[in-house]
């Protein structure tokens, strides 16, 4: 259970640095909050994009998802967390506390 | 082999269509705004409460102290369409956790409704009292170039030439609309300084606010955030506001409690639902297109407010409004057009 809300939630899954499948942090979120169906996981996926688009985190890699671990045939995500990303997260989670 | 970096940008140009989908549909709700926002100035109470405070206080106190009760009204429609919004979205275990985050959320709207509130939609609702719908439409146009100036100052969001142009163009466009029928209220000598004020605190309040609310937005979600400006919001005006002119000897609750009635309510009612999903759209904008385009793009509500006029008050426009109109749509043409790729990261 998560106290923090979405956003900072999925960047502090992915604050170790490592690279991480959109699905793996969706997955792992959902779990966070008791979250299911489609409409969460959407939901979860828009904001890894807008934090993408704001350079929180970056694409690193991607791949169609054949086998339909996310959505059959959609495009999959690889991210890692920026310097951006961990500098607000650390002013994020400090306070947020 | 499938092309993955085809899939990628068509993924890529299916983000910022969304994000300037959002912007058209605030423009839409946005011009509808100033349908009910204005005719509320004629109907019970305010009419009787600004000939009231103007016989005691003057003109110029009537007008704000009436404009204070109406956005206020406002505020309490917006919160409720919001909650249905955000009930639909599932949202209020998000609202807690984002309103506990003060430091990080929070508190960016917190001061994004300051200036939201208090500066803007009251400068806006004192801009409709004093010179009509179409004066205060046109007064607060300029606020993307605030909005985008100090978006690019504080987080370093980009602007390409081809956006800055695009915004010079649509504001040249809504002047151009506006600019015949503000003559004429000019000449008839109908706007005064408290008009010109409101519309200067249009401006620039939204302007300002759009750049802060962004620095929570980046880590929060929209439909939330917006939602948490407009409860703070109406926590301004009733427990600071309210009071205070109460306080000042002005039976600003009396008043509230006679604008229960029903075409008074229908009306804010109407306001609530178009300003409340226009700002919704407004703010769902942001993250995808950036405060700049977001900006720019819903700057079309100065088109869409002559339409709705027309429809609504049967106003038969001028050519200047079809130039204008002209204007507009090329101006937000050339934003879309931009090469989608440049968006790719909104920030430098």
């Amino acid at each position: 259970m998560s106290n923090l809300p979405r956003k900072i939630r999925m960047m502090e899954i992915m604050q170790d640095g490592k690279e991480y499948w959109n699905y793996e942090v969706i997955e792992q979120t959902m779990k966070d909050y008791g979250f299911q169906g489609e409409f969460s996981r959407d939901t979860l996926n828009m904001d890894l994009i807008e934090l993408a688009a704001v350079s929180f985190i970056k694409e690193v890699d991607l791949k169609v998802d054949d086998e339909g671990v996310y959505k059959k045939g959609f495009l999959l995500h690889k991210y890692v967390i920026t310097e951006d990303g961990k500098a607000r997260l650390s002013e994020a989670c400090m306070n947020a506390i | 082999m499938v092309d993955l970096q085809a899939l990628r940008q068509a993924e890529h140009g299916r983000r910022i269509r969304f994000g300037y989908m959002w912007a058209l549909f605030c423009a839409v709700l946005w011009g509808l705004w100033y349908i009910p926002g204005t005719v509320v100035w004629d109907l019970n109470p305010f009419d009787t409460m600004y000939a009231d405070i103007a016989a005691t206080s003057g003109d110029s106190m009537a007008l704000v102290v009436t404009a204070i009760l109406i956005t206020a009204i406002n505020a309490v429609t917006v919160v409720i369409a919001l909650l249905v919004w955000n009930g639909v979205l599932g949202n209020y275990g998000e609202m807690v956790r984002t309103a506990k985050a003060f430091k990080p959320c929070s508190r960016w709207f917190l001061f994004a409704s300051l200036f939201g509130g208090p500066v803007a939609i009251l400068g806006s609702y004192i801009a409709m009292g004093f010179g009509g719908g179409a004066f205060a439409a046109v007064a607060a146009l300029l606020y993307p170039v605030v909005g985008a100036g100090l978006a690019n100052a504080w987080h370093g969001e980009k602007i390409s030439k081809r956006a800055a142009m695009g915004i010079i163009v649509i504001i040249a466009g809504s002047v151009t609309i506006f600019g015949g029928g503000m003559i004429t209220e000019l000449q008839s000598g109908s706007i005064g300084w408290m008009g010109y004020l409101g519309g200067l605190m249009a401006a620039t309040g939204w302007g300002i606010e759009g750049a802060i609310a962004d620095k929570g937005l980046d880590v929060s979600s929209a439909d939330v955030g917006l939602h948490l400006r407009f409860i703070a919001e109406l926590g301004i005006w009733v427990i600071v506001a309210l009071p205070l002119l109460y306080l000042a000897g002005y039976n600003v609750f009396s008043y509230a409690i006679q604008a229960f009635e029903p075409l008074t309510m229908l009306m804010f009612a109407f306001a609530g639902v178009t300003f409340g999903f226009c700002y919704v759209s407004w703010y769902k904008s942001f993250p995808l297109i950036g405060v700049g385009r977001g900006q720019g793009i819903a700057n079309l509500y100065g088109m869409f407010a002559v339409i709705s006029t027309i429809l609504f008050f049967g106003d038969v426009p001028q050519w200047t409004v079809l130039v204008g109109g002209a204007l507009c749509i090329v101006g937000s043409f050339i934003m879309f057009s931009e090469e989608s790729l440049e968006l790719e990261t909104l920030r430098a």
